[in-house]
């Protein structure tokens, strides 16, 4: 289980002959608000002088993705894209960072006496930052979507698969569940649509029943998963990933033999009501909730099972509870982030939810690291956008991500950052404070 | 700190000046096209098939200095982007195309199951995108936007029907396909009721399924035999018809196996081999025997990639050229992308009796071309040859 990591107190290098270290120190001062305030000032620098900057670098227009798109097929433009990242994104970021350092970090003290004020002033400027920087393109507001939902996906399958322990390859299957209940839900009742005719409701009404469609979409998944939850109880280990692999091959077959949904043709017409804030807003909340539920004790619980069912039963944990609860709770999150996905694509056939997808999230999980909040969303985050970026390379995308997943493996066998709690009020804390804090706890233990 | 800037600053500069260099400055505007491929995914060899065609096409227009539009010869420039055979991929690369790239029309995707979600996107965008090989009938519907190059599963069901009915008077039909995968169930579907419309229900003796990678289908072969079938019509892919009909010849099956536009691969005579020789599918043209600008086509293929080219090859060639025609009959590039776009769709929307080397082609309203399927016939030598043509009726 998780222990709280020794704070390395950045001890500010009194020589001043080491100018690197000196720099790092002063960034490690920075808080959360800080460097939101940041990327805020790179994402506004971009917004406001992005495309003049890029035509005087002699680039055709602003590098989308961190400029991967225009260097990997022109490498003639690499000069140009580099500088273009450090002036946009690095200088403006690192600047404003470090000089509001002071203000962000009494102000990061303040607003923490109400963390629901602090929440809500870090998400603001978060969205913010995310808002402009897609908002400059449609490629970018529709990788970012993806993205946002691969986060989700990834978290789901976390708490399974990290947490609990278990190896599951249901996810695809409850996605599937998720994203055509979402689908036919919407569809049927706001879409003019030749299998289910007339909408049922003014459709004008769709986009404040989205969310209904959602839930709805996560709560037929979560049902789904009481088909891999009950045999949990007695398969373990490869048994049940076994059995979970199963069922995503059955949800997979069920929606190819279910003509009103399009068999494998797909179903279509999906309402584009998955805009930006809305992935985003359920993103967060999935991201809260499940933060929430694995520093829970049924959060706690999940790791005895995973550490030693028989002593965790000894130990009074309710081991059938444990595990109906988290196989329910990640299919939720998946048939969210299903219905979402069916929303943004605006198309989805059964062939999408199969090994393929399987493969994406499981690497994602394991890429970012299990047992951990934070890994989920940098694997999440992380894999998509950098395999978007890696597209131009065509085959060779397929040589380098492997590659690099087999790297991070040999290197850190439980992922990038595994077995970390992801404490929000501590990130959302002035740094300074904190140091004095976490000396004053190890003092007096 | 501050010499880290001036550096900095410094390196600004000289990467400005060099890149602004090389970039070329105030060069002629350019015809920009998007090539949506599944360069990689499970059907590789369609993604490159459909590249190396358009970039023969762009080899042709190089070669002849240019698109010539209203008088005045412009530059074309092709960007191909790997959809990976995904939904979501294909929508990314379609955006990407549309808003990175400001390509004026996209050729592609292929596949129905990409080519949807990505006419979506060209729909909603406003940009016109041909797609040369999907036939799922969704992929045009209600996007005016959106068009194709090849005939559709409907049309395609009727005529092997009624090639097979006036070809060898058989009445009783078995049809083998895979239940999960969009096109042939959707082709094997349309193919039943065509055949029961002629011969009565209950004339397709055996209606089999198997599932995507099945490699085993000796239970369904034996049932299809048991059946009393004349013959077996299976709309597989290149990596499924040599399986099945080995299988069925060892099983004892000795009828006539017919097939669809999938089976038009060169890996399929060469996985097959003799077994394959003398069995019928509908498609979009046919390779040996080909005449005219199909055969001049087809010889300069060979000689640049060393294979026959297939049918994805062919109609990714027309698609091309529809787009040229498209271009060329707009009268003029404005530069203003939303105005270009617009006036390439009508002029695509408008075209008459475009000679393909897949035949000749009218689009009617939804943006599906009206045009003729050819009965091929493989030969001893395993060439696919001509062997008649049906015409919608």
């Amino acid at each position: 289980m998780t222990t709280a990591t020794p704070e390395r107190s950045p001890v500010p290098d009194v020589s001043g002959r080491l100018t690197v270290t000196r720099a790092l120190s002063l960034l490690g001062g920075v808080p959360f608000l800080g460097w939101l305030l940041g990327g805020l000032a790179a994402v506004l620098a971009e917004y406001l002088f992005g495309l003049p900057l890029a035509l005087a670098l002699g680039l055709r227009r602003i590098p989308v993705l961190f400029g991967f798109e225009v260097m990997l097929k022109a490498p003639r433009y690499i000069p140009g894209t580099l500088v273009y990242l450090v002036l946009v994104y690095l200088i403006p970021a690192a600047l404003v960072a470090l000089a509001t350092a002071r203000v962000t970090d009494t102000l990061a003290a303040r607003l923490l006496r109400s963390p629901a004020l602090s929440m809500v002033v870090h998400l603001a400027l978060l969205y913010a930052s995310i808002h402009l920087w897609c908002g400059l393109s449609d490629y970018r507001y529709l990788v970012g979507r993806l993205a946002l939902i691969a986060v989700m996906l990834t978290l789901s399958l976390n708490v399974v698969n990290g947490y609990m322990g278990e190896f599951s390859c249901s996810h695809p299957g409850f996605m599937a569940l998720g994203a055509y209940t979402a689908s036919v839900l919407t569809v049927l009742f706001f879409v003019e649509d030749d299998v289910f005719g007339a909408p049922l409701l003014p459709p004008a009404l769709g986009p404040f029943f989205f969310p209904l469609a959602l839930v709805a979409g996560g709560l037929v998944a979560a049902l789904g998963a009481l088909a891999v939850a009950i045999p949990s109880f007695r398969a373990r280990g490869d048994y049940l990933g076994v059995i979970t692999l199963a069922f995503t091959f059955v949800v997979k077959s069920l929606f190819e033999n279910l003509e009103i949904v399009g068999g494998p043709r797909g179903f279509m017409n999906q309402p584009n009501w998955a805009g930006l804030p809305t992935v985003f807003a359920w993103t967060v909340v999935c991201i809260a909730v499940i933060n929430n539920f694995v520093r829970s004790t049924l959060g706690k619980a999940l790791n005895a099972v995973r550490d030693g069912e028989i002593a965790a039963e000894a130990m009074t944990v309710d081991t059938r509870r444990t595990k109906i609860v988290a196989f329910l709770f990640a299919a939720f999150w998946a048939g969210v982030a299903g219905g979402l996905f069916a929303h943004v694509v605006s198309y989805i056939n059964p062939a999408t939810f199969g090994v393929q997808k399987l493969a994406e999230v499981l690497a994602m999980v394991y890429f970012g690291g299990l047992n951990s909040v934070i890994g989920s969303i940098a694997g999440g985050l992380g894999l998509t956008l950098f395999s978007e970026a890696l597209r131009p390379l065509e085959v060779w995308k397929w040589v380098i991500i492997p590659v690099l997943l087999v790297f991070v493996m040999a290197n850190r066998p439980t992922g990038l950052i595994a077995f970390r709690e992801f404490d929000v009020m501590k990130l959302l804390g002035p740094r300074r404070g904190r140091k004095e804090g976490s000396q004053n706890v190890s003092a007096q233990g | 700190m501050r010499r880290v800037f001036t550096a900095l600053a410094v390196l600004a500069m000289a990467a400005a000046l060099v890149s602004s260099g090389c970039a070329g400055r105030g060069a002629p505007p350019t015809i920009k096209i998007g090539v949506n491929a599944e360069l990689t995914g499970d059907i590789p060899k369609v993604g490159e098939s459909c590249k190396r065609a358009a970039q023969m096409w762009l080899a042709d227009i190089e070669a002849a200095g240019g698109l010539e539009v209203g008088g005045k010869k412009y530059k074309v420039e092709l960007f191909i982007e790997d959809n990976e055979s995904k939904p979501e991929s294909a929508a990314a690369a379609a955006t990407k195309l549309i808003t990175q790239d400001e390509v004026l029309a996209i050729v592609g995707p292929n596949a129905s199951k990409v080519a949807i979600p990505a006419g979506e996107v060209c729909n909603n965008q406003k940009c016109p995108m041909i797609s040369p090989w999907s036939t799922n009938p969704r992929t045009t519907k209600d996007r005016p936007w959106v068009f194709r190059a090849c005939f559709l599963d409907d049309f395609q069901g009727p005529v092997v029907a009624r090639f097979v009915t006036e070809e060898f008077n058989f009445t009783k039909a078995a049809v083998l396909y895979d239940v999960a995968s969009d096109y042939p169930k959707g082709l094997a579907e349309f193919f039943k009721k065509a055949w029961e419309e002629i011969h009565g229900p209950g004339s397709v003796v055996a209606f089999e399924s198997f599932v995507t990678k099945d490699r085993d289908f000796s239970a369904q072969l034996t049932k299809i035999i048991a059946s009393g079938a004349e013959f077996l019509f299976t709309p597989q892919y290149y990596d499924e018809v040599p399986l099945i009909l080995k299988q069925a010849r060892e099983l004892g099956f000795d009828k006539p196996v017919v097939g669809s536009d999938s089976w038009g691969s060169a890996e399929l005579v060469k996985l097959a081999g003799p077994l394959s020789y003398g069995c019928f599918f509908s498609t979009h043209y046919a390779a040996a025997g080909a005449k005219g600008a199909t055969k001049e086509f087809i010889d300069r293929f060979k000689a640049k990639y060393g294979e026959v080219p297939d049918d994805v090859a062919a109609l990714t060639w027309d698609s091309m050229r529809i787009v040229e025609a498209a271009i060329k009959a707009a009268g003029k590039i404005t530069g203003d992308l939303a105005t270009d776009r617009k006036a390439v769709r009508d002029a695509m929307a408008a075209i008459k009796d475009f000679d393909g080397i897949t035949g000749r082609m009218t689009f009617t309203e939804e943006g599906d071309p009206i045009k003729a399927a050819v009965i091929v016939k493989i030969s001893n030598t395993g060439e696919f040859e001509f062997y008649k043509f049906v015409s919608p009726k």
